[in-house]
C-alpha cells in the first residue's frame, strides 16, 4: 500500500506544480463565477436613475413598490431639463407632472412597470382623498400585500435555478471526469514508452503502480472539483443569488462530489488499462475512442436529463453503471430522487467500479510491458 | 547464490532461448557477452522478471526467486528508461523508496552516488536537459540507489567516458567486495577480461562457455604459438605448419599445434629470432571462435 502512496503522490507533486495545472484551476474558477453571475447579465440593471418635474409624490410609493431594485430620483425644473437629461442618458426615465413618462426611446420594462404601478397608487390616493376620504385609511386600503408565488408541483417551485444548477454539475463533471481520465492514459503511455515502466515493475506491483496514478490524479480532479464548488457558490452568494438556491444545496454538493470520485474510478481504471495497449502518445486518442464514446453518451443523456428529470430515459439510465455517474447527480440536482433510486444506483455503480478495476489491472499488467506495436485487447484477455 | 536453469524462450517461431543455465556466488562479478540478438537481454529480463520463460527457472539462495527478493536487486535495463521530466535529484531518491528505504535513508544514498558518479551539479536539472552519457549515469545511480543485494545491468558501460567508465567500474568493484554478485553485459570484452571473475559467452540462444575467466580461456581457447624471425632466408618455414605472414624484413610464423623446440630449431636456423612464445587467446578471439 505504502508503494501506492509514493506513486500518487509524485503523480500529485510532479503535476500540481506545473504552470498548465495552476492555471487551468484559474481558468475554471473564473468560469464557473462567470456562470453564476451571468442570470444577473441576462436579468438586466438592478438600479435606476429617474427624473422627476413637479410633484414629488412618485418617489416614496416607487420606493415602497420596489424590492429587487434600488431607484434614486433626481429633480428637474422643468420639462426641457428633464428631456435633456434623458437623451444625455443620466437618468433612465423622467416623470413631469405625474403626467407623462420621458424615455430614451423605449422605458426599460421592470422600471417602467415600477413607474406605473407607483404612479396609479398616488393617483388613486390621490383621487380617493380629493373625494373626502380619511387619508390614513386611504394609506392603508391602497397598502395591498403581493401576490404570494406557491409551487403545486412536487419540484420546490425553483425549477429554474434547480435546472442551471443541475447544468453547471453536467458540465463540472464531465469536464473534469474527461481530462482527470485523459491524464491517467497519457501518464500510463507515458511511463510505458519511455520504457521506465520495466524498471518500476521490479520494484512494485502492477496494480500498485496504476492505483497509484489513479489515486493522485483523482485528488487532482478532486482538488479541481472543490475549486468549481467553492467558486460556484461563492460567487452565487457574491452575486447575491445565493437566496435562491435550492433548499438541499449541501445534498447536492455532496452527491455530485461521490458521484465524481466513483464515475472518475470507473473511467479511470478503463483508460489507464487501454492507455496500458499503445506505447506512444499518439495513439493515445484512439485507443480511447471507445471509452470516450461511451462518456459522450452519459454526457448527453445527463444533458437531457437536465430538462427532463422525471423522463423514464433519465429515471433508467440514471440506474445504470457507468451513466448513472453522470445522469444521477444531475437528476438528484434537477429534481427529489427517491432514496432508494438513489442507493440501487450507488450500489450498482460500486459494483461495476469494482469489476472495471479488477479487470483494468489485468488487462494493464498483461498489456504494459509488451512495448512495440499496438497489443490487441482480446489477445490481452484471452491468455491465461 | 543466484542461478538461472535450463532457461528457454520462443518468440513465435523463433528460439530466443534455447537452453541457458548460468550461476553466480556471492561476490562474484559475471560479464556476459554476445553477438547482437544472442539472447543476453532476454536472459537478463527473465532474471529480473520483466519477462517470463516458457521453460527454466531462476533460484536465489537455494529457492525460487520471489518479487519480493527482487524488490532488493537493482536492474539497469538495455531500454533506458527515466522519466524526463523530474529532476536528477527527486528521481533517484523516488527509486530509492519504491525499493523500500526510508526518506533519510533515501537521500542520504541518493546524495553519496551522485556525488560518485560525477552529476553533484545536476542534481536540480530535469533529466531531459542531461547529454545521453549523463542520463545514463543517473540510470545507473538509479539502479544502486538501494545498495542492492544483487545487480543486474545490461550494457552498462555503453556510452560513458571514460572517467564515467573508471567512476562505475570502481562502485561496481566496491559492491563485489561487499558480497553482491553482478551480472552485466557487454560489447567492450577488454572491459569484461579486466573486470570480470567469470564470463559467459552466449550464441543463438545457447551458452557456448561459460566459467571462470582463466578456466574458460584454458578450456575454450587454443594457446598460439608466435615466431618472429628477422632477414630470414626465404623458404625457411616450408615443411613447417602454422601461417607465415611478412611485413618489410620481418616474418611471423603463428602455429597452433605441433612441437614447438622443431619450430624455434627452424627458425634459429633461417635469421635473427626476435620473438618466441606462447601466447594465451584474448576473449576476443575466444569469443569469435564461440561465436562463428
Ligand atoms: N519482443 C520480441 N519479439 C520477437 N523477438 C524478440 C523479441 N525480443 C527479442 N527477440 C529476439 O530474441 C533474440 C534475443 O534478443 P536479445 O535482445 O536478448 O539479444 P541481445 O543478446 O541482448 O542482443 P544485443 O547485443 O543486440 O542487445 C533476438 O533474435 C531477438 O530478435
Ligand atoms: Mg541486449
Amino acid at each position: 500500500m505504502s508503494n501506492l502512496w509514493l506513486v500518487a503522490r509524485r503523480e500529485i507533486a510532479i503535476r500540481a506544480r506545473t504552470r498548465s495545472f495552476v492555471v487551468g484551476l484559474l481558468v475554471t474558477a473564473v468560469m464557473v463565477a462567470g456562470v453564476s453571475f451571468l442570470p444577473r447579465l441576462f436579468g438586466g440593471p438592478d438600479s435606476f436613475t429617474v427624473g422627476l418635474v413637479g410633484s414629488a409624490a412618485l418617489e416614496p410609493a416607487v420606493k415602497t413598490l420596489a424590492q429587487d431594485v434600488t431607484v434614486t430620483f433626481r429633480r428637474f425644473p422643468d420639462e426641457a431639463a428633464a428631456r435633456a437629461a434623458v437623451t444625455e442618458g443620466d437618468v433612465d426615465a423622467a416623470v413631469v407632472d405625474n403626467r407623462s413618462l420621458l424615455a430614451d426611446g423605449e422605458v426599460q420594462q421592470s422600471l417602467g412597470a415600477l413607474l406605473k404601478s407607483g404612479h396609479q397608487v398616488v393617483q388613486t390616493e390621490e383621487r380617493l382623498r380629493a373625494a373626502g376620504l380619511d387619508p390614513a385609511k386611504v394609506a392603508e386600503a391602497t397598502r395591498v400585500p403581493p401576490l404570494q408565488e406557491v409551487s403545486v408541483s412536487a419540484a420546490s417551485g425553483d425549477a429554474g435555478v434547480r435546472a442551471g444548477v443541475a447544468t453547471v454539475v453536467v458540465l463540472a463533471l464531465f469536464f473534469l471526469l474527461m481530462s482527470s481520465v485523459m491524464q491517467v492514459a497519457m501518464g500510463v503511455v507515458e511511463e510505458k514508452g519511455s520504457r521506465i515502466v520495466e524498471l518500476l515493475l521490479t520494484s512494485i506491483r502492477p496494480w500498485q503502480l496504476l492505483g497509484g496514478k489513479i489515486v493522485g490524479l483523482g485528488v487532482l480532479g478532486l482538488v479541481n472539483l472543490v475549486v468549481v464548488i467553492v467558486a460556484g457558490l461563492g460567487s452565487a452568494l457574491a452575486a447575491g443569488l445565493v437566496a435562491d438556491l435550492p433548499p438541499g444545496m449541501a445534498g447536492i454538493v455532496a452527491g455530485a462530489v461521490v458521484w465524481f470520485l466513483l464515475g472518475y474510478a470507473f473511467f479511470a481504471a478503463m483508460a489507464g488499462s487501454l492507455g496500458a495497449l499503445v506505447s506512444r502518445q499518439e495513439e493515445v486518442s484512439s485507443v480511447l475512442t471507445p471509452m470516450m464514446t461511451l462518456m459522450m453518451a452519459a454526457y448527453f443523456v445527463a444533458f437531457f436529463a437536465v430538462a427532463q428529470p422525471t423522463a423514464t430515459l433519465a429515471r433508467v439510465l440514471s440506474l445504470i453503471p457507468p451513466f448513472s455517474s453522470m445522469v444521477m447527480p444531475v437528476r438528484m440536482a434537477a429534481t427529489e430522487v427517491p432514496l432508494w433510486e438513489v442507493a440501487l444506483a450507488a450500489v450498482l455503480m460500486v459494483l461495476a467500479v469494482v469489476g472495471v478495476l479488477l479487470l483494468g489491472a489485468r488487462i494493464y499488467r498483461r498489456a504494459v510491458l509488451r512495448t512495440g506495436a499496438r497489443v490487441g485487447l482480446g489477445e490481452v484477455l484471452r491468455n491465461g | 547464490m543466484l542461478e538461472a536453469q535450463g532457461l528457454r524462450k520462443r518468440y513465435g517461431a523463433k528460439d530466443a532461448l534455447r537452453d541457458v543455465s548460468l550461476s553466480l556466488r556471492q561476490g562474484e562479478m559475471f560479464g556476459f557477452v554476445g553477438a547482437n540478438g544472442a539472447g543476453k537481454t532476454t536472459t537478463m529480463r527473465i532474471i529480473m522478471g520483466v519477462l517470463e520463460a516458457d521453460e527454466g527457472e531462476v533460484r536465489w539462495q537455494g529457492r525460487p526467486l520471489s518479487f519480493d527478493d527482487r524488490r532488493g536487486f537493482g536492474y539497469m535495463p538495455e531500454e533506458r528508461g527515466l522519466y524526463q521530466k523530474m529532476k536528477v535529484g527527486e528521481q533517484i531518491d523516488y527509486f530509492g523508496r519504491l525499493h523500500g528505504l526510508t526518506p533519510a535513508a533515501s537521500a542520504a544514498a541518493t546524495g553519496e552516488l551522485i556525488e560518485r558518479l560525477g552529476i553533484a551539479e545536476r542534481r536540480n536539472d530535469r533529466v531531459e536537459a542531461l547529454s545521453l552519457g549523463n542520463q545514463q549515469r543517473v540510470q545507473l545511480a538509479v539502479a544502486l540507489v538501494h545498495r542492492p543485494t544483487v545487480l543486474i545491468l545490461d550494457e552498462p558501460f555503453s556510452g560513458l567516458d571514460p572517467i564515467a567508465v573508471d567512476a562505475l567500474a570502481e562502485v561496481l568493484a566496491e559492491r563485489r567486495s561487499a558480497g553482491v554478485p553482478v551480472i552485466f553485459s557487454s560489447h567492450q570484452l577488454e572491459l569484461v577480461e579486466r573486470m570480470c571473475d567469470s564470463v559467459g559467452i552466449i550464441s543463438a540462444g545457447r551458452m557456448v562457455a561459460a566459467g571462470p575467466v582463466e578456466e574458460v580461456r584454458a578450456r575454450e581457447g587454443r594457446r598460439t604459438l608466435k615466431v618472429v624471425v628477422r632477414d630470414a632466408v626465404p623458404g625457411w618455414a616450408d615443411g613447417l605448419p602454422g601461417t607465415l605472414t611478412t611485413e618489410g624484413d620481418r616474418q611471423t610464423l603463428t602455429v597452433t599445434e605441433g612441437d614447438d623446440q622443431s619450430v624455434l630449431g627452424a627458425a634459429v636456423r633461417a635469421g635473427r629470432v626476435e620473438h618466441f612464445g606462447w601466447e594465451q587467446p584474448t576473449l576476443t578471439e575466444i569469443f569469435r571462435e564461440a561465436v562463428a
